[in-house]
């Protein structure tokens, strides 16, 4: 299966190209356009007491499509926010991601929630993050561009602007500076991540987005 | 007329050379800067005729502005950036006679070789189909400008091809479509959050928009305070 990401990073999305036996399953509502011939299934993400735990607290929708052609056809999938997509190679390792950034897969990868710890919480990441593990690749989506970073001991990534790490890397709370950094300097809490392990980020956070436009309001 | 699309996807403007006696149809506030040998005629139809006050209407409920702003050109070589306000893509479509179908807002330019008319798509298409009531539509043989929120990309429809409601920018009317469920069942269809997809059939060319602004307004909404 082809699959192409286009028009990085402002407006990114996935043009697939599939050929009989190829299978790519996406979020609802992630498909733009596609070729008539293109069967799409729609399920429960991964049983029915799985997908409510995930749309509860992994940000994601209650069922998935799935898609497949019985010749060759294409398909564009797409996220809501304007921003980036990364794909990434699983071979049987395990990749975290924030609630929300699970775009698509192919079938050898397991979507499945797991339980992130307060300091992801107070970090303002969310209680729970999706692991993402098996083999095939998996598209995750951002507002914003994506970069990532290889890393050895500890770095600082601001609140809102981790995407997805590697199982490896541990996450704690702090603060940016000391209290008047921290609270008068804009940064207020960071979170801090431990290696080694590779993380993604995003350039822009949504609740700055809001934040701003509700300051104009 | 010679034009040049710069800063795409992200924040498109369009970059037109105009010679002497040329002319362009905008929509109003699309200028963001021009030579000093063009003159700017507002009216709410075509170019020099007066009236067209039915036409202005009806442009009205298909999203767009009641004026339009014609530009000429008075001297050769002239430049003029037009640009929409939302961030997005800008994309050139050449007409040769035909006629293409414009989602309502996302019009912005065309030159006077091009007649542009508001256009009625039918009750079902209008109430499913994630876009306004009424279409743009252009004929004639010229240039218009396109644009959207998200990257514009073309496909070649040649048979059947399915966009999901919300992501149509135009349509060149050798296509038609029609509302149908996204997959098998019904059901299905809405719990996978496709829900109805818009199934064009014929030969033609079609641009599509990668992304959705109602999804985007969706999301952005109830973050937001009242005023």
């Amino acid at each position: 299966m082809e699959a192409t990401t286009r028009n990085r990073p402002s407006f990114a999305n996935v043009l697939v190209k599939l050929e009989p036996g190829d299978k790519i399953i996406a979020e609802a509502d992630a498909m733009a356009s596609m070729s008539a011939n293109v069967q799409m299934k729609t399920r429960w993400s991964g049983g029915v007491f799985k997908a409510i735990l995930k749309r509860i607290f992994g940000g994601e929708s209650l069922f998935v499509n799935e898609f497949s052609a019985p010749s060759s056809a294409e398909l564009v999938l797409t996220q809501s926010f304007p921003g980036d997509i990364e794909a990434i190679d699983l071979k049987g390792n395990t990749l975290y991601l924030q609630p929300g950034a699970f775009l698509a897969c192919e079938p050898g990868v397991t979507l499945g929630l797991g339980w992130a710890g307060l300091a992801s919480f107070v970090g303002g990441e969310g209680l729970f993050r999706l692991k993402v593990q098996g083999t095939g690749r998996v598209w995750f989506s951002a507002y914003g561009g994506i970069f990532s970073r290889e890393i050895t001991d500890e770095y600082i990534v601001d609140t809102g602007h981790l995407v997805a790490y590697e199982p490896t890397v541990n996450l704690r709370v702090g603060l940016a500076g000391g209290i008047f950094t921290s609270f008068f300097g804009g940064e207020g809490l960071v979170t801090k991540v431990r290696g080694p392990g590779r993380i993604y980020m995003q350039s822009r956070n949504f609740s700055g987005l809001t934040m701003w436009m509700n300051s104009h309001l | 007329m010679q034009y040049e699309i710069l800063a795409r996807p992200a924040a498109a403007v369009a970059k037109l050379t105009l010679d002497n006696r040329e002319s362009i149809t905008c929509e109003v506030g699309a200028m963001i800067a021009m030579s000093t040998g063009l003159t700017v005629e507002t009216t709410s139809g075509t170019k020099g005729a007066g009236g067209g006050l039915l036409k202005g209407l009806k442009r009205m409920f298909a999203g767009e502005n009641f004026f339009l702003n014609h530009f000429t050109a008075n001297e050769s070589n002239q430049t003029l950036i037009i640009g929409p306000t939302m961030l997005g893509d800008i994309v050139h479509h050449r007409l040769t006679g035909g006629s293409l179908v414009i989602q309502g807002s996302s019009w912005l330019a065309s030159d006077s070789k091009v007649t542009i008319d508001a256009t009625w798509q039918g009750f079902g298409r209008a109430i499913f189909s994630g876009e306004g009531m009424f279409w743009v539509k252009a004929t004639g043989a010229g240039s218009v400008f396109l644009n959207s929120f998200g990257a514009i990309y073309e496909v070649n429809v040649d048979g059947e091809y399915i966009v999901d409601t919300g992501h149509i920018v135009a349509f060149e009317d050798t296509l038609q479509f029609k509302i149908v469920k996204a997959g098998a069942s019904l059901i299905g269809s809405f719990l996978g959050g496709e829900g109805l997809v818009c199934k064009f059939h014929g030969t033609g060319k079609l641009y599509c928009q990668s992304h959705n602004p109602p999804n985007f307004g969706k999301l952005l909404g109830p973050k937001l305070k009242p005023r």
